[in-house]
């Protein structure tokens, strides 16, 4: 559990609204106006997206809204910052490679089999 | 085109206390911030601040950060958010992002409190998913409540390593080890000794050779490194972590100031504009506050901002040149008591071999984060007497008096000096009240007595975790490397609004033990 209920300086998390949000089409769970990219990470999620050259993971590094290595497809806007993007209900969260939404390994079975 | 007084890029503490002063005097003053948030990286401080009272000493950086918010709102600084600045152009016209418009405003004067980035360091895997700033760490854990891992390593012991290592401990998270290719820690050493006495491991001279992991980091190998920092083969080590938290230094965040075409200079606190004391740049009407003008921390650029505030103040015919150097020579004689000491912005780099009293720096405490019962004899805060008194294991030459105050007894002692070492009057009797040891913002002292009767002693330390132990409760007592040396009973645990949020534990311990546990750990049997 990565959440933290109770902290020794700041005390208890004030209560927050649980709403429900997707990723990639499955349901998560994540608390109103928090970080959409703090959600992911208490569900333990790491990677939100693959470099467009050498598909590689990328998750959250800086947290603060500099880096981008944290961007997703929100809401079917891509390059959003998931760490400073506030969670809303229902937003629909997916995995990001390169710019688009299909996983790299759709896009070569597709170009393999002569579709797009 | 909406003109103001003064536009103040960035709200964190140096913009802020910059808009505060300068609206106090009459300005108009607006302050732009990109962020959701005012309050710079103030509100992920939970730590207590070092200085002396007019620094907001022993106060955590976040309730700095609500206390200025007050202050600025109530002297009329509009604060916009979510607004980045993304150009300054001639007669000081910032152009600024507001949601998907560009809006134009002009200033008077324009203060750049862009602050500063974390800098990063590039080792095979260093982007794989779990390898964060400790920044974002800190962003993570005190702001959204979510522990940024499990299992850490920490690479870099400078301040930021340090308190962000506490932090991930007070959050509930395991640390693996603190790394860092110097030879010697870079911050505070009483900031080092607390983590130390969680038994974290220190490893100085040992860099990361690589991070382990296909989608996300799984685990990190770190070497030893030569005095050319490469690392020696066979010195590897193996640590099964989940998470990789980077703390490498600062860099000022001068972009804006380079665009706009401010005179930059490489300084050893970064690539910063040229600025006079007041943080005038080159270009007229443009001032610079904080870690945008060289990296130092919050306390000082909190001053910094007060001093551009009031420059820009006079300069603009809302304050007396008289009033202004009456001002300025309040906030630099602050500036100045907080730049004193073996961490002041010259000694960057350099080892001083003693204290300013002459008396030896250990160097356990640089490269294993702890000292030796024996080398703290030497310190004047180390002393022995019947009955209960203070032990303070302060050794370095720091700006920082809390505990001068905080003792109603007298019984400590610092004097004018801000960076003396603290020591212990013996002819003053200690009241218990533990006041000192709750506003040491380094934790690094204690109430000692050594002779209880039966054969024990007793020892109240600064206790900052959960769960809270409780009287009569049995646990292990550790010493300053963090290694169990004793059973211990749980004598009391005293908490008060006066001690904002440190808990005073005292614990009973074998005599033998009243100079060595230093720490609890819950359970823990023999």
């Amino acid at each position: 559990m990565l959440r933290i209920q109770e902290h020794p300086i700041l005390g208890s998390t004030e209560e927050r609204r649980l709403v429900t949000f997707t990723l990639d089409g499955r349901e998560l769970t994540g608390y109103e106006g928090e970080p959409i990219a703090a959600a992911l990470k208490a569900a333990g999620v790491m990677v939100h997206r693959y470099t467009a050259k050498q598909h590689k993971p990328r998750g959250i590094f800086c947290a603060i809204g500099r880096c981008t290595d944290c961007v997703m497809i929100v809401d079917g806007t891509p390059n959003v910052r998931t760490c400073i993007t506030p969670l809303r209900e229902g937003m629909r969260v997916q995995t990001q490679y390169g710019v688009s939404a299909q996983p790299y390994q759709e896009i070569r079975r597709c170009n393999k089999n002569g579709e797009i | 085109m909406e003109r103001y007084d003064l536009v103040v890029v960035g709200a964190g503490p140096s913009g802020l206390s910059a808009a505060i002063e300068a609206a106090k005097c009459g300005l108009t003053v607006v302050v732009f911030d990109e962020n959701s948030r005012p309050g710079g990286q103030l509100f992920k401080q939970i730590h207590k601040f070092f200085g002396s009272k007019e620094h907001n000493a022993k106060i955590r950086g976040f309730r700095i950060g609500e206390n200025l918010l007050k202050e600025a709102s109530a002297c009329g600084v509009k604060v916009i958010l979510n607004a980045t600045v993304i150009g300054l152009f001639r007669q000081r016209e910032v152009t600024v992002r507001i949601g998907n418009e560009i809006v134009h405003v002009k200033g008077d004067a324009i203060l750049i409190a862009t602050g500063a980035s974390e800098n990063m360091v590039p080792f095979p895997g260093w982007t794989l998913p779990g390898v964060i700033g400790a920044g974002a760490a800190q962003t993570m854990m005190n702001l959204h409540h979510i522990k940024p891992g499990k299992r850490i390593l920490m690479l870099g012991t400078g301040n930021v390593g340090l308190v962000v290592s506490y932090q991930l401990l007070q959050a509930g998270c395991e640390l693996a080890a603190l790394v860092d290719a110097a030879p010697r820690v870079g911050g505070y050493g009483v900031h080092a000794a607390k983590v130390a006495r969680c038994s974290v491991p220190f490893y100085l001279s040992h860099t990361i050779v690589r991070a382990e992991g296909e989608e996300f980091v799984t685990g990190v190998v770190i070497a030893e490194v030569d005095h050319s920092f490469k690392p020696i083969p066979g010195t590897e080590k193996h640590f099964e972590v989940d998470t990789i938290c980077l703390a490498v230094g600062l860099s000022p965040m001068s972009q804006l100031c380079k665009m706009a075409g401010c005179e930059m200079t490489q300084a050893p606190t970064g690539y910063a504009p040229v600025c006079d004391k007041t943080g005038q740049t080159s270009l007229p009407g443009v001032y610079v506050a904080g870690d945008v003008s060289g990296i130092e921390e919050a306390s000082s650029a909190m001053i910094e901002g007060r001093i551009a505030g009031a420059a820009v103040a006079e300069r603009l015919g809302f304050l007396g040149a008289a009033e202004r150097d009456e001002r300025l020579k309040q906030y630099e004689a602050a500036l100045s008591s907080l730049r004193k000491g073996m961490f002041a912005p010259e000694n960057r780099g350099k080892a001083p071999k003693k204290t300013e009293e002459g008396l030896p720096i250990s160097m356990n405490l640089l490269q294993k984060g702890y000292m030796d019962e024996a080398e703290l004899e030497a310190y004047p805060g180390m002393i022995h007497m019947p009955g209960l008194h203070p032990v303070i294991e302060c050794t370095q030459n720091i700006p920082c008096n809390p505990c001068q105050d905080a003792c109603p007894r007298g019984c400590i002692k610092i004097g004018a000096d801000l960076t003396a070492l603290p020591s212990v009057d013996v002819s003053k009797s200690c009241s218990g009240c533990g006041m000192c040891v709750a506003s040491c913002s380094g934790q690094a002292i204690f109430l000692v007595n050594e002779d209880v009767g039966e054969g024990f002693a007793e020892v109240t330390m600064p206790y900052e975790f959960l769960p809270l132990p409780r009287p009569g409760e049995r646990g292990m007592a550790l010493d300053r490397s963090g290694t169990p040396v004793c059973p211990c009973e749980v004598v009391s645990l005293r908490s008060a609004p006066a001690f904002d949020q440190t808990n005073l534990l005292t614990i009973r311990v074998p005599a033998q033990m009243a100079g060595r546990a230093r720490q609890y750990r819950v359970g823990g049997a023999v």
